[in-house]
């Protein structure tokens, strides 16, 4: 799992009191991040001497999240903990860097951290890190499916558990528990009622698995249509049949989407409710033909 | 032609068994199989049918596990006078141990008076299947069933009892 290290090196203070700190950015992108800094040393109370030095200062956004944190103040003066060649602020918790156990690499990019762009090692399993995220869709039910597979495939090609068979114990394990994390999700997310229940899971609603029912007129369409399929004779019969349940997990999509925007979550169940029954019914279809 | 049917409406949820199917939980140490009694229920199905919804002595209980997608009709027909069960009949669409439970309540509550049958617990249906824990919400789905069959039955004896009661008072009136 990521570390959070601070390294305690030559303590700045002198340095930073009433100075800037004239810091090479790597890439522009960064560059926002300068004024953290600038704010910081304007607010230090001044003391002797001057003293300006050039250091290197690499930053590295974690995935998603900032990584200058906020550094601590002491009453007089303040320290920025350097490294060499990384500058690592001592950092609050809220900024957390994720870095390889392999080689130290810091995540410097912003696709989930699942394998390390320097080593090319697999990473340990992060639950924190959704199904969405995993296969790069907006965290929402209308996903468009297509693009699943090539995120799909180009994870796999990364952290398949084949890839590592020379590698440590170690990283098998995380590779064996990383790809199959990566099959969750997309299986997850293609299928539209599992990918609703999913969506429930990550706002906290949970479908009860043992919640029985008596309303009369689902139960009683839901029974005709199970007899139905039942007694149909020929394929035509199933097809047509298929067609209705089809065009009836349509509307309920539709139904559960509209739901969610609205926060309805009592709707929502109630479409899974529905596409649950019909999805059934679309397998004893399939079992028959 | 019924037998094919309920074999069909049977054939759902259970794997092929013409041999004993072992299904292996990985981690635990014995197979999970179904019980005899489940397998017995499956293979010889009893009171698989309808009966005619609008005959008034008819009682229909019809519940559903939405979560798996279960549908479970169940119905008695009661004489009027004695308040007893003559006959009973199921109709399930779900896994084996749903469709057990709901067959052993058709043949537990013949002969039986109504308020009797209430008092049928799914504790008593999962331990005479030993139901795992993972299906005794099968045996809820059967309890469940039974009281709307009743509950059921005794709306409509009530609605045609306040018709009865107003009719001759509508004839009095005539009068």
């Amino acid at each position: 799992m990521w570390k959070k290290k601070l390294y305690a090196s030559t303590p700045l203070s002198t340095i930073l009191l009433s100075t800037r700190i004239l810091a090479k950015i790597h890439s522009p992108k960064h560059a926002p991040l300068l004024n953290p800094l600038l704010q910081i040393s304007a607010s230090c109370s001044p003391s002797p001497p001057p003293f300006v030095r050039e250091i290197e200062v690499q930053f590295f956004p974690t995935s998603g999240g900032i990584f200058f944190g906020g550094p601590r103040f002491h009453k007089e003066n303040f320290n920025l903990f350097v490294k060499k060649k990384n500058c690592f602020c001592s950092v609050s918790q809220s900024a957390e860097k994720l870095e390889c156990w392999n080689c130290d690499a810091i995540a410097d990019s912003p696709m989930p951290f699942l394998v390390c762009q320097a080593c090319r090692s697999v990473q340990p399993v992060d639950h924190s890190i959704d199904y969405f995220q995993i296969l790069g869709v907006e965290r929402k039910y209308n996903i468009e499916v297509d693009k699943l597979e090539g995120k799909y495939k180009d994870w796999q090609k990364k952290l398949h558990p084949d890839l590592v068979h020379s590698k440590s114990q170690r990283e098998r394990e995380y590779a064996a528990e990383q790809s199959a994390r990566v099959i969750d999700a997309y299986r997850t997310l293609t299928d539209p009622l599992s990918r609703a229940i999913y969506i429930l899971k990550l706002e906290n609603v949970v479908v009860d698995e043992e919640e029985r029912i008596t309303e009369p007129e689902l139960l009683a369409e839901i029974m005709e249509l199970r007899e139905a399929v039942e007694e149909a004779e020929s394929a035509q019969a199933l097809n047509q049949i298929k067609a209705q349940i089809q065009g009836k997990m349509q509307y309920w999509c539709n139904s559960f989407e509209d739901a969610l925007l609205n926060k309805n979550y009592e709707d929502a169940i109630a479409s899974i409710q529905r596409m649950t029954y019909y999805k059934r019914a679309n397998e004893e279809i399939i079992k028959k033909l | 032609m019924m037998r094919q049917a309920s074999k069909m409406i049977l054939g759902q949820g259970l794997p092929s068994l013409p041999t004993r199917t072992r299904a292996v939980v990985v981690g635990a140490g014995k197979p999970r199989m179904y019980h005899e009694r489940v397998v017995d229920h499956y293979s010889n199905p009893r009171n698989v049918g309808s009966f005619d919804k609008k005959d008034p002595n008819v009682g229909t209980g019809l519940v559903g596990a939405p979560a798996c997608g279960d549908v479970m009709k169940l119905q008695i027909r009661v004489d009027d006078e004695s308040g007893k069960i003559v006959d009973a009949c199921f109709k399930t669409f779900g896994c084996g141990s749903a469709i057990a439970s709901s067959s052993v309540v058709t043949e537990w509550v013949k002969g039986k008076q109504m308020e009797e049958v209430l008092s049928i617990k799914n504790t008593e249906i999962a331990k005479h299947l030993s139901l795992p824990p993972v299906k005794l919400h099968c045996s809820m789905l059967a309890e469940d069933a039974i009281k709307a069959a009743v509950k059921d039955y005794e709306t409509k004896r009530a609605k045609s009892n306040s018709i009865e009661e107003a009719a001759p008072v509508k004839k009095a009136a005539d009068a």
